[in-house]
């Protein structure tokens, strides 16, 4: 099945199975693996990517569901050269440990601040919820995101 | 086991809701296997446990995840209608249910993570039937009506008349959940959402209790139980809600309403769980609720 | 000015992580993110259903089409046989099946699909045995389960290992008897499973060259040692090396051998490359976790409190084979005696086989068994005492000067008393115990079903290998320098999300004056690498750290001094000298030398030092459902020096959360020998939800060994606090904080909650044992 998306601000087109899973096809047709697997049942977030501005997991998606709709990945965040300030932070403020939850974690951080520019400690927790990590103990997840929102607000958005 | 064989799966598309109607009578005649796929957050996940397909005995799946008819939230005079294909952080936000039907808004927030919350849907709960789901525990509590649709016409079950037993149901092979129908209790109405998991999210409930009641001086009028995790199929406690309807909230003590919860549900070991541990924490969330509508129990 | 001040000072401040931005674009390449070699299959593994029995054939259906299908059995094995430290496990079960999901045939085959199906139409043919499946069973060697290979354990029982530690009187049955105190208790640690969240995966290919393996890896020389005895060449022609690792805590240290030498089993078969990379159900069925322990205590004291004597007996459940349990138990009695001065101890410790997974390397190793153990014992004596926890713990804290278990003098970097001084008045340990108890007096006055509680511990773990380990491992790192004045740091130490990699180029980065962005990293790997020792037991910074500081001295000196003499810039200077041929420095650690250790009384100096640590918990427990919330949470945690603070924060706090996830929700559900809920969604680790907020203080005791100005390691220490719960005795619930760290909601009954006296913090039937006999004397 010729399936139509929008991939990170790209109109693409991939010819494949429809029954594949959106997370597959990413990592495998796409090429895209920043979008990673931990768990493959909707528990650790990892795969976690926007379809149509909304946060889901790509393990529960399956591809022929996203003919039309706008998907973003972690690739479709910042570049190096242009990192979000989301993406910034996780770097110095301690964000990313082990990095293989960065990128659902970023996307889930980066979905929050887009609906809610100023949120507390709570709301960041909430919201990053569905994206688990084993390193960091959350505490320097939450204040990268609690310092990418200032930079944000201070004008630091690209 | 292997997800891997899902790509030998036939996928289509609703197109509209007759025609789905009238595809799913097709295949319901012919006996093939069948899925309506709508967040995938109950079915994708069956799929990484399941060993592979034998050969020909894949299911066809039918995406039904854009059909707009069963995405709408509607209020029409005090019957609050919400699509089988809405999803829970659309629930979470949707005006009506924050207005109208708070304990949804608030059972939404303890639906898994916002990602399981934007593709799950009460539709897709109901349909799979497990006794777990937080959604359908909920909307029992509202004496919620299911409104099933065929190529026949459209059906009412009231949600006592729909589970028959672990994953079994009143609803044909032909018919698809199309939406919630929600008889308002009144904005005076009290509610009442405790969930019970092992961790603030990504939990399955251990138990869960939703509860709405309308009290008039000391009497409770109108009640509604939804038990999640506690019996083959979300538990409606009808001894427990016969308790406060024919009680006096100050004549409901704590041994009465233990009794009545023991004699409703029996619940059972499994690896997230006692049926101990569950029992106590069914009467105790009861007895919880029976306190917030000004019980001394 | 810069020419006056060379040093470049990076050490200190936190600096961003080096591999951060591939991180934070989705360009760091996981194992399963390398592109497909040509030609290559997916692996997979057909493990044992049982716990224990006989395998009397494997049957491969007929009917199915197993012509692409790669199959190695046990007899493709060269030599059959997993080098840790005893060779007791095969790499393919052959006949005696001694544990569930022993793997036993390997599979390969380049559709996915068709391989699941294959891995059905294998059918094992086994008798089952009579398993042994927990500590006691097996310590009565009434099924003898486990044959000890030479120089192992007890022969003819499944005692796989011993170590005895002794101090003070000989007696110490007759010590006890002449205190006013004595307090005994069993105190019992259930097993932990590491899920990282990158499950375990390698890729394996072979060539002229030999055999090459890249794989999410803690520990590239464990698998080329492995490698070494399995297919028997050389060293050179074996070249394993580390894919970005999301994720390892101990998992990654032992197991990566066998997946990797299954991988490379199939490649070598099947002449294509392999890639093997495990569901999460397989990872957590198949791969290690940490022991389970019980730790056997009797103290006595003095009636005003002060410590005499502690009998303690640590048993340990290995599983099936020994990998690295004998360390593993070694670092756990080493930390037994807590951070408490004793004059006289007696701690027996013994691992015995059981017919499980092996149990192997997770942070702390060992050391938050027992310092769990000691923890609540010494809350005990304090209940029996009248006195608070923290007070107790104050006034028999091991400071500068004391000795410990092993008769290791404290003689530096001891920090103790800012550690447990620091953490109690951040927290404000003692106002908040009283705020807390009017409130909660307040709350069962409102018939409010919530309480809440605060409690501390303090507790101290060695970094380093034991005793004489670094003298024997002769850890090795390597500088080069590059054109242009750069630098390249060689190791084996690998960043599998703790900082090496940053942390290694600041260090280097200060001791050549080399700015750090013109230091590089190399990937570990056998081939490029020296063997730096293993990345385990909080050595990395503190060992590996000091060996690359001294070599980037060297090399900035000579790059220095041949700018003295010939001018130019650093780098001028650095490409003169490379004109004459590479300048590389390769060093060996040098243990200090007040180090002594004798193996064999297993006394000495057990670590070259140690870093400590105070945590304070707030909690609130719910009466009816037993669950409980951590509501705040401060650290006090000692670093030695904090070479790059944010990263130490993330050690702490990240450790922490692990602790507490251990005690409050994870749980592995055991019948039969197999596991009920491999996945995450049972398996419960915390969320950004469930985690406290951590207010986290560094502490900073330089051990003048180590590098940067004093770092210790600090990566274990964590997991041994975070599970110390003191809820107000009303409100406890049963079962539960006290003798078993065990601790999900569910894990208590009713009816234990019903049985117990309501002014008893303690389970009925495993209350801490109060000898009456010396009660009523030290009443006399």
């Amino acid at each position: 099945m010729l399936i139509r998306l929008k991939l990170n601000g790209q109109l693409r087109e991939v010819d494949t199975a429809p029954m594949r899973r959106l997370l597959d096809v990413l990592r495998e047709e796409l090429e895209l693996t920043g979008t990673k697997e931990g768990c493959g049942e909707g528990e650790c977030g990892t795969c976690t990517v926007l379809l149509d501005g909304e946060v889901v997991n790509a393990c529960m998606v399956v591809i022929g569901q996203c003919d039309g709709r706008d998907v973003v990945t972690v690739e479709g965040l910042g570049s190096e050269a242009h990192l979000l300030p989301i993406q910034k932070t996780f770097v110095t403020e301690g964000g990313a440990q082990c990095g293989i939850c960065t990128p659902g974690m970023l996307i889930s951080a980066e979905a929050l601040l887009r609906r809610n520019a100023s949120p507390t400690d709570e709301q960041i927790r909430e919201a990053l919820a569905g994206n688990l990590c084993r390193c960091t103990g959350y505490e320097r997840i939450v204040a990268s995101v609690r310092a990418a929102a200032l930079a944000r607000s201070s004008g630091g958005a690209s | 086991m292997t997800i891997a064989d899902l790509a030998s799966v036939p996928f289509e598309r609703a197109g509209d809701l007759a025609s789905l109607c009238a595809r799913v009578g097709e295949l319901a005649d012919s006996e093939q296997p069948f899925v309506l796929l709508a967040g995938g957050t109950d079915w994708m996940v069956e799929q990484e446990l399941r060993k592979p397909f034998a050969a020909g005995a894949e299911p066809r799946v039918i995406d039904v995840s854009r059909l707009d008819k069963l995405r709408e939230i509607r209020l029409e005079g005090n019957v609050l209608s919400i699509g089988a294909g809405v999803t829970y952080w659309e629930m979470r936000n949707s005006p009506e249910v924050r207005a109208h039907a708070p304990l949804l808004e608030r059972m939404a927030r303890d639906v898994g993570a916002i990602q399981i919350q934007a593709r799950g849907t009460l539709g897709g709960n109901l349909a799979t039937g497990s006794p777990a789901a937080d959604g359908v525990a909920a909307v029992a509590a509202y004496d919620a009506i299911l409104v099933v649709q065929s190529r026949r016409g459209v059906r009412r079950i009231p949600m006592s008349e729909l589970q028959t037993g672990y994953k079994a149901s009143t609803r044909e092979g032909d018919e698809i959940f199309v939406a919630v129908e929600i008889l308002l209790p009144g904005p005076d109405a009290r509610w009442y959402w405790r969930k019970v998991g092992t961790r603030r999210a990504q939990a399955i409930s251990k138990v869960a209790l939703g509860g709405v009641a309308r009290v008039e001086a000391g009497q409770v009028v109108r009640c509604g139980l939804g038990m999640a995790s506690v019996a083959p199929v979300t538990a409606l406690l009808p001894r427990t809600r016969e308790l406060f309807l024919s009680t006096k909230l100050e004549k409901i003590g704590p041994v009465q309403l233990d009794k009545a919860v023991d004699s409703d549900i029996s619940p059972i070991d499994d690896v997230r769980s006692t049926g101990e541990y569950r029992l106590h924490v069914a009467k105790s969330v009861v007895r919880d609720f029976a306190r917030a509508l000004g019980a001394r129990v | 000015m810069q020419a006056d001040k060379p040093d470049s000072h990076v050490v200190g401040t936190s600096v961003g992580r080096s591999d951060g931005v591939a991180k934070v674009v989705g360009t760091a390449r996981y194992v399963d993110d390398l592109p497909k070699r040509p030609g290559e299959l997916h692996g997979v593994t057909v493990r044992a259903p049982v716990a224990r029995g006989t395998l009397r054939a494997v049957k491969f259906d007929p009917s199915f089409d197993w012509s692409d299908i790669t199959v190695v059995q046990a007899a493709d094995v060269p030599t059959n046989v997993v080098a840790v430290i005893a060779y007791d496990q095969p790499v393919l079960a052959s006949t005696a099946i001694n544990h569930a999901y022993e793997p036993i045939v390997l599979l390969a085959c380049a559709d996915r699909a068709k391989l699941a199906r294959a891995k059905l139409a294998v059918h094992l043919d086994i008798d089952p045995l009579e398993p042994v499946l927990d500590i006691q069973t097996s310590l009565s060697d009434q099924n003898v389960v486990w044959s000890a290979p030479d120089g192992f354990g007890d022969k003819g029982t499944n005692v796989m290992k011993r170590y005895l530690i002794t101090k003070g009187e000989a007696d110490v049955d007759a010590e006890h008897a002449r205190c006013a105190r004595v307090v005994s208790g069993t105190y019992s640690t259930h097993q932990q499973e590491q899920l990282y969240i990158e499950p375990q995966g390698v890729v394996a290919w072979w060539d002229d060259d030999g055999a090459h393996v890249i794989g999410s890896i803690q520990c590239p020389y464990y698998v080329h040692k492995a490698f070494l005895k399995t297919f028997g060449l050389d060293a050179e022609r074996i070249d394993i090396s580390q894919a970005v690792t999301g994720g390892g805590f101990g998992g990654k240290e032992e197991y990566p051998s066998i997946i990797a030498l299954h991988a490379a089993l199939l490649a070598k078969k099947s002449g294509r490359p392999v890639r093997m990379i495990y569901d999460r159900a397989e990872d957590i069925e198949a791969t290690t976790k940490r022991h389970p322990c019980e730790c056997e205590v009797t103290t006595g004291c003095d009636a005003d409190g002060t410590l005499r004597v502690l009998k303690m007996r640590v048993l340990m459940d290995a599983g099936a084979y020994v990998t690295l349990t004998p360390v593993v138990l070694s670092r756990g009695v080493l930390h037994a005696a807590g951070t408490y001065r004793w004059p006289t101890v007696q701690i027996e410790a013994i691992a015995v086989a059981t017919n499980t997974p092996p149990n192997g390397a997770f942070r702390g190793f060992g050391a938050p068994q027992t310092i769990w153990a000691i923890e609540r014992h010494m809350d005990a004596v304090a209940a029996y005492l009248g006195v608070d926890p923290m007070d107790l713990k104050r006034q028999n804290l091991l400071v500068e000067g004391d000795t410990t278990a092993t008769g290791q003098v404290l003689r530096m970097s001891v920090s103790s008393t800012a550690c447990l001084e620091g953490g109690l008045s951040a927290a404000r340990y003692a106002e908040r115990k009283r705020e807390l108890d009017l409130e909660n007096q307040a709350r069962a006055q409102r018939g409010e079903r919530k309480r809440l509680g605060i409690g501390a511990s303090i507790f101290m773990h060695g970094a380093g290998f034991t005793g004489s380990g670094e003298r024997m491992l002769k850890g090795k790192a390597a500088l080069d320098l590059l054109p242009g004045g750069g630098l390249r740091i060689r190791t084996a130490s690998t960043d599998i999300g703790q900082g090496t990699e940053t942390v290694f180029r600041q260090i280097a980065s200060d001791a050549s004056g080399v700015p750090m962005e013109h230091i590089d990293f190399a990937v570990p790997s056998t081939k490029v690498c020296p063997d730096s020792g293993p990345t385990v037991a909080s050595r990395t910074v503190m060992v590996v750290g000091s060996i690359v500081e001294r070599c980037a001295r060297e090399i900035g000196d000579a790059v220095k001094a041949e700018q003295a003499r010939g001018g130019g810039s650093f780098a001028q200077a650095g490409d003169r000298l490379l004109t004459k041929g590479p300048v590389t420095v390769l060093r060996q650690y040098e243990p200090p030398d007040f180090v002594k250790w004798d193996d064999t009384t297993y006394k000495g100096d057990a670590y070259p030092c140690f870093a400590w640590m105070c945590d304070v918990a707030e909690l609130e427990v719910d009466l009816d459902t037993f669950e409980v919330e951590v509501k705040r949470f401060h650290i006090a945690g000692d670093v030695g020096k904090a070479i790059n603070p944010k990263m130490c924060l993330g050690q702490l706090e990240g450790g922490t959360l692990q602790a507490i996830g251990w005690a409050l929700s994870e749980e592995l559900v055991w019948r039969d020998g197999l596991i009920k809920n491999p996945r995450i969604t049972n398996y419960i680790v915390p969320t950004a939800l469930d985690a406290p907020p951590f207010e986290t203080a560094l502490v900073e005791a330089p051990f003048e060994f180590g590098p940067g100005g004093g770092a210790k390691g600090i990566g274990e220490l964590p997991m041994d606090g975070g599970r110390r719960r003191s809820p107000p005795p009303s409100s406890t619930p049963p079962g539960s904080p006290c003798t078993t760290c065990r601790s999900p909601p569910s894990a208590f009954t009713p009816r234990a909650w019903a049985g117990r006296s309501a002014n008893d913090n303690l389970p009925e039937g495993s209350q801490p044992r109060v000898d009456s006999t010396q009660a009523q004397r030290s009443a006399a």
